[in-house]
């Protein structure tokens, strides 16, 4: 390379590269930036080399290794130039077959990304056409794309330091006074997260020390922000661009040196700025007369050594100085007293990018991105609990959810996206109902969070707010300097108290403390560490105060996360405590009793539960929630209950009173009022149930279809509960041939358990909505589960997305009159609330389900059922739920042709029966409830299951029956029903079998289903058992979270027994 | 450690009272740590108290005053790996291990730590071991990494590893080929160079394989030497205007037969190359 000395000899030489570039051929893009390496980026590169050099292909494809373009999740990728095709998370083996398309001018469209979409996937050609590109504003980061940074030439030719020649070119015009006031006139602001003005910044700096020998800017690339990595991104990806906006920042404050100080964490942007500084020397474009123009500008690197208060600026000088970063008190401003002394501008990467744009493009242009104040774009690392992760650039000002959901495509699987954290330690968390918040300086610090330097770490349901409040004092305790005291021992002891929190030991008196501590470290300290530090802690307490409650009064970690809360994932998800690993190790050890011992002590009805459990435990599981896949916990459950007779568990007896035992009412006889009974009995009471319909089971027998829960196995689980002290009365409704007064002013019950369960359908409030063969879900399978009824025939439509939909769906299938089955649901298969594994049984057995559309009108020919039309729908905005609101298209409506429609839009509570005593309700629907003690407003009344949640799962009805005996024990014998509450941990230790495979390497055993022929016309039970063989092996998959809290305390006694036996002897 | 090696650390990065940091960075980088002799010499070479030099060590997280095993495994805690599960791989390291975070197994072979963010955030959690990336670790993946590292990150199956490929290649400037057909390294023609460096000139046989660094020499040449090669026809000095991004060395160019340029670092050990097509 030949160093330039005069501006026109620039120009020949960028008009030779541009004269250079007019050849038309394909080019192939690899993004081979950090996470691009990390993803095998470079197994790829060398496999198109490979190709292209022995195919000798040099003619007809161009290659170009590049940054990260910002999607990284789907690395490692390939971009076909021109067409913008994607190919994302490619092979080694598919190289070959993209060269040999891109050659051919054709496209692989298999493995072209693909957009999920409403129904199913769909690939998208360029990726102008992906919802995460097409909705940003790629100002910086669409350079990435183009450039190879270790070639000054590819960045001349895309516009490269055009706007530092623009200066040169002509000082006179385009001077520092020049260059200060455009900047100030772009109103950027520092991209390092406090936003201060850049061009009264260097203002500032230019008139600071007037006749000092020397003065520095410096490039901040100290990215410490756990979860932002903009910088290293630009660094990598485009160091021509940060080198350009230095050299224009010295020029504009008078600086003859640069210094980039970046982390040593970034070995790959060291590597480039390295080369990228030898390139730009060499061209003559850096170092003494600058293009022959007088003018002498300098760069060198200084890297960092791992601290995260160095990128604090008065640190930062310190380490480039080589001492330890601790930061001083300002004034004086680095502006007036920097480096050495000398006066020292600092600036952050992403601002130093910003430059070039500014100076060739216009002050006024670029102001015209973003909103007033806050003008231009801003770069986002979009991380954590989100479907598409990666870079964003988007114009400051737009609210948080259109890059949550339109940008980063909402969260990954079901969980619901809770927070967003933006400004890393020093910031806070922002809570999902906020998203609506525009997103600037400004906002986000009255929303007591701050931009930062823009990582933006996404979190659902499954994160724990107090962990992160830890989390993140935890890294502030090890990061603080120590200068001052009340940091150094302030985020200290404000982790010690979050710790005590999540270890259960927390107490509300330190809460307050905690709150205390805040505001004295954020009053008392000298730096931004220090004076932000807090804001972690209090941001999670003021959006999140419900979550530190429940981990300090009901010892519970809603999202799964604080260990010693915890125990055994498994155990702390059931509602009912079952210790699954403890039924687990049992199997794998062949004792089968012990198994369903275990099992029967948490729940009156292991066999139902073995069934159409929603298993929250396999949800939690460790071996699936590290990477692999959960333990198939239910299908291990159905193979013990039908291994055992149930009649080797005897359930432990509490007899109180005998004869003159108190008389318990329950009202409603499904899983809740049963199990109810069932201790409530066990206790000693005599109880009454009151069923309204024909037969005990509630909704396990009128709403779950027998081919998922056959009914022997129904029928002997509830024969077993109704013993000697349990009465029931079917065909006794509430309201109509008793009330609740009379319970216990005329039949002498002490205490009634209201568990009427949520059996009334809601209504489409539609034209004609009363036709005959029209059908709300309960009616439709309580008519066939209770009455033997089949109601439905020839064309059947379901409208709905939930589990009635698709159980009605599946009964009327099976029914003899019926010609087909559609599901008709608004939104798409993503939003359904039905369980995955039902929904894939519809799909199997040929059931259509039609996505994305509303019914508007219900169409009758002679006053019968002849269609249904409906409307068109595409996805709004996200609503209050996390999902996605349905959006009618007009003019879209078509009809279709229907015999049978079954409603199946959801059920609430029935409290009509109820209104009439006194009976406080939540919501106008549902009875309201103290959540502790499940009691009413009335005493001695006491209400669970659906009829206080809404509809819910099995197996909470039946921890709400279980807790329900509890209380009214409690209540009976005038205890207080508050009682203390401690973690449930796992005690019993079991020896662990040695596996011959590695832990968690194995895959889940699929359970035996009925092929879907043999089953669509019958009612016969779907899933199958495990064999022997099966349940052993799933067995041994389980990784015995357990273990970690008893294997210690059984190794103590192994040790002490021992110690006792050596004594003997 | 020699004194002399120390005192070349220094001369090379200090200036005006700075460059401490990229000292104790480049020792560390020899010595994977820093050695308590070393801190002595720098403090006597930069008339700086020993205590400050000390404080500087003991002040940044990258620095270790304790020797380092033989692979060293980064397990990245940032805030992204951390809500996507950084601390179960953490502990399943220590587990695997048997370590605690920030010590090194009693053979020596690994040295276990946790950084605060390695920068991928967006492909977490993610953990470095000797340079190389991994990401979506999880608790499954752990034990392959460990045996990977064991056996060595760079080492490739010759022969039956597609990344793995022959070029053919030939003087910039009398064009001749260095291929040669009499001596073959990995089973495939090697690259024949001249060389030399202080008084020795010798001949270099490079293996023709891209991604093999398998070399048979005529004399031995000591690590981190500097080489000059030139071509064994016109005897022209191959080294071009690049330097070696890593040590910066000079890169020595040669023609790759098909279209192509390939440069290597002309410093023995460094491993720093790199292949354009033209």
């Amino acid at each position: 390379m030949k160093r330039l000395s005069t501006v026109e000899e620039y120009n020949d030489l960028r008009r030779i590269i541009l004269d250079e570039a007019k050849e038309e051929k394909p080019c192939i893009v690899i993004s081979a930036g950090t996470c691009g390496q990390a993803s095998g980026a470079n197994d790829i590169i060398r496999i198109a080399k490979r190709y292209i050099l022995e195919n000798g292909l040099h003619e007809k494809i161009s290659l170009r290794i590049t940054g990260c373009h910002g999607l990284c999740e789907v690395e490692p990728f390939i971009m076909v130039e021109p067409a913008k095709n994607l190919y994302p998370k490619i092979k080694m083996k598919d190289v070959p077959k993209i060269i040999e398309a891109v050659i051919k001018n054709k496209v692989i469209e298999d493995l072209l990304y693909k957009e999920v979409g409403h129904n199913g996937e769909k690939p998208c050609l360029s990726i102008l056409d992906i919802p995460y590109f097409k909705n940003q504003t790629r100002t910086i980061l669409s350079k990435n794309e183009s450039v190879d940074p270790i070639r000054i030439y590819d960045y001349i030719r895309h516009d490269g330091y055009s706007g530092l020649v623009k200066i040169l070119n002509n000082p006179t015009k385009y001077g520092f006074e020049w260059i200060i006031k455009e900047v100030k006139k772009s109103g950027l602001r520092g991209r390092g997260g406090a936003g201060f003005p850049t061009g009264n910044k260097w203002e500032i700096a230019r008139a600071s020390g007037n006749g000092a020998a020397q003065k520095f800017i410096v490039c901040n690339a100290d990215e410490g922000d756990p979860g932002a990595y903009m910088d290293r991104s630009l660094l990598e990806g485009n160091p021509h661009s940060i080198i350009e906006g230095l050299i224009i920042g010295g020029i504009a404050i008078g600086a003859t040196k640069g210094v980039i100080y970046v982390r040593c964490e970034y070995p790959l942007a060291i590597k480039h700025t390295v080369i990228a500084l030898r390139q730009a020397r060499e061209l003559g474009l850096l170092g003494d007369n600058i293009l022959g123009t007088g003018i002498s500008f300098d760069i060198e690197i200084v890297r960092g050594a791992g601290a995260f208060v160095c990128g604090e600026e008065t640190a930062l000088i310190k380490s480039i100085e080589g001492r330890m970063g601790e930061p001083r008190q300002r004034p004086p401003f680095p502006t007036k007293k920097g480096i050495w002394g000398y006066p020292t501008c600092i600036n952050n990467v992403e601002t130093l990018a910003n430059i070039p744009v500014i100076i060739s493009i216009g002050a006024k242009e670029f102001a015209e991105v973003g909103v007033s104040g806050n003008t231009g774009t801003k770069i986002f690392s979009l991380v954590g609990k989100i479907r598409n992760t990666g870079l964003v650039e988007v114009p400051m000002g737009i609210p948080i959810k259109e890059i949550t959901y339109d940008i980063g495509g909402g969260s990954i699987g079901k969980a619901k996206i809770k927070a967003v954290q933006t400004g890393g330690p020093s910031g806070g968390c922002i809570p999902a109902s906020m998203f609506d918040l525009p997103i600037d300086y400004d906002s986000l610090s009255k929303a007591g969070s701050i931009m930062g330097s823009g990582g933006m770490i996404v979190m659902d349901e499954n994160t724990c707010m107090v962990d992160i409040a830890k989390y993140y004092m935890n890294f502030l305790k090890d990061e603080s300097c120590g200068k001052c005291y009340t940091c150094r021992k302030g985020t200290q002891r404000m982790y010690e108290i979050l710790e005590d929190i999540t270890n259960g030991k927390g107490t509300f008196e330190q809460l307050d403390l905690l709150e205390e501590l805040a505001e004295v470290v954020k009053d008392t300290t000298m730096c931004g560490l220090g004076q932000t530090a807090p804001n972690p802690v209090l941001s999670t307490l003021k959006y999140f105060r419900d979550e530190f409650i429940e981990h300090i009064k009901y010892k519970r970690c809603p999202a799964g996360v604080c260990k010693e809360l915890i125990g055994a994932p498994c155990q702390s998800a059931c509602p009912l405590g079952t210790e699954a690993w403890a039924y687990i190790a049992h199997i794998k050890h062949g004792d089968y009793e012990a198994a369903y011992g275990v099992i029967r002590k948490a729940n009156p009805f292991p066999s139902v539960c073995a069934r159409v459990c929603t298993h929250p435990c396999e949800d939690r599981c460790r071996a699936g929630t590290g990477g692999g896949q959960s333990i198939a916990i239910r299908a291990l459950k159905r193979f013990v209950t039908d291994h055992v007779d149930p009649a080797i568990y005897k359930p432990l007896k509490v007899v109180k009173t005998g004869r003159d035992a108190p008389k318990v009412a329950v009202i409603g006889a499904g899983p809740a009022g049963l199990s109810a009974a069932h201790y409530l009995s066990l206790r000693g009471y005599k109880v009454t149930i009151f069923e309204s319909e024909n037969k005990p089971g509630g909704m396990l027998i009128s709403g779950i279809p027998p081919y998922r829960l056959p009914r022997d196995v129904l029928e002997k689980e509830i024969e077993s509960i109704i013993d000697e002290n349990v009465t029931l009365k079917c065909n006794t409704p509430l309201g109509k041939d008793f009330n609740i007064d009379d319970l216990f002013n005329k039949k002498g019950f002490k205490a009634v358990f209201l568990a009427m369960g949520a059996h009334i359908s809601q209504k489409l409030n539609i034209e004609n909505e009363d036709t005959e063969h029209v059908y709300t879900s309960m009616e439709f399978l309580k008519s066939f589960h209770l009455n033997d009824k089949n109601l439905a025939r020839g064309r059947v439509g379901v409208i709905g997305g939930g589990n009635s939909a698709i159980d009605s769906a599946r009964v009327a299938l099976r029914q003899k009159d019926v010609e087909s089955v559609t599901i008709f649901y608004r939104r798409t298969r993503q939003e359904m609330p039905a369980f995955e594994e039902e929904i894939d049984a519809t799909i199997d057995e040929k059931i259509k389900i039609e996505l994305l559309v509303s019914p508007v009108k219900i169409h009758t020919k002679n006053g019968s059922l002849s269609g249904v039309e409906f409307i068109k729908n595409r996805l709004g905005e996200v609503d209050a739920s996390g999902r996605r609101r349905p959006v009618p298209i007009p003019k879209s409506e078509y009809i279709a042709a229907l015999d049978t429609l079954i409603v199946a839009i959801g059920e609430q509570p029935s409290i009509s029966d109820v209104s009439t005593f006194g009976l406080e309700f939540a919501d106008g629907r549902k009875i309201k409830i103290e959540k502790e003690t499940l009691e009413t407003n009335k005493p001695g009344i006491f209400a669970g299951g659906d009829v206080v949640t809404g509809p819910n799962t099995v197996v909470d009805a039946i921890a709400h029956g279980k807790k329900a005996a509890v209380m009214i024990d409690r209540y009976l014998s005038d205890i207080d029903l508050y009682q203390p509450i401690s973690p449930q941990l796992p005690q019993e230790y079991i020896e662990p079998v040695e596996v011959e495979e590695e832990l968690g390497k194995e895959t889940r055993v699929a359970q035996p289903t009925v092929p879907v022929d043999s089953r669509i016309q019958n009612f016969k039970e779907v899933e199958m058992c495990f064999s022997v063989e099966e349940a052993t092996k799933e067995a041994g998959r389980c990784l015995r979270c357990d273990l970690e809290f008893t294997q210690l305390k059984q190794d103590k006694k192994d040790e002490k027994e021992s110690l006792a036996a050596g004594g003997k002897e | 450690m020699k004194r002399e090696n120390i005192i070349d650390i220094v001369d090379k990065n200090y200036r005006n009272n700075g460059g401490i940091i990229s000292i104790l960075e480049d020792i560390q980088k020899q010595y994977s740590y820093l050695p308590a002799e070393a801190l002595k010499i720098v403090a006597e070479k930069t008339n700086r108290s020993l205590v400050d030099i000390y404080g500087v060590a003991t002040f940044y997280r990258a620095f270790s005053l304790k020797p380092r095993g033989k692979h060293l495994i980064s397990v990245c805690l940032g805030t992204a790996c951390h809500v996507r599960g950084g601390p179960v791989v953490a502990e399943e390291f220590e587990k695997q291990l048997n370590i605690k975070a920030g010590s090194t197994t009693p053979d020596r072979e690994f040295t276990l730590e946790t950084v605060n963010c390695l920068g991928a955030c967006a492909l977490g959690p993610i953990t470095v071991v000797d340079g190389r990336y991994f990401s979506n670790v999880n608790r499954v993946k752990v034990s392959k990494i460990i045996e990977k590292a064991r056996y060595g990150l760079d080492k490739v199956e010759i022969g039956t590893d597609q990344r793995i490929f022959p070029v053919e290649v030939s003087c910039p400037r009398c064009n001749h080929s260095l291929m040669d057909k009499s001596f073959d390294i990995d089973g495939h023609p090697s690259i024949r160079v001249t060389i030399s460096f202080g008084d020795t000139h010798g001949w270099l046989r490079l293996s023709s394989l891209y991604g093999s660094y398998s070399i048979e020499q005529e004399y031995k040449i000591p690590l981190d030497t500097v080489l000059n090669i030139f071509c064994p026809h016109c005897h022209a000095d191959l080294t071009g205007a690049s330097l070696c991004p890593e040590c910066a060395a000079p890169m020595v160019t040669m023609i790759v037969q098909g279209g192509g340029v390939v440069q290597i670092c002309s410093r023995r050990g460094c491993k720093e190359h790199m292949l354009d097509l033209m």
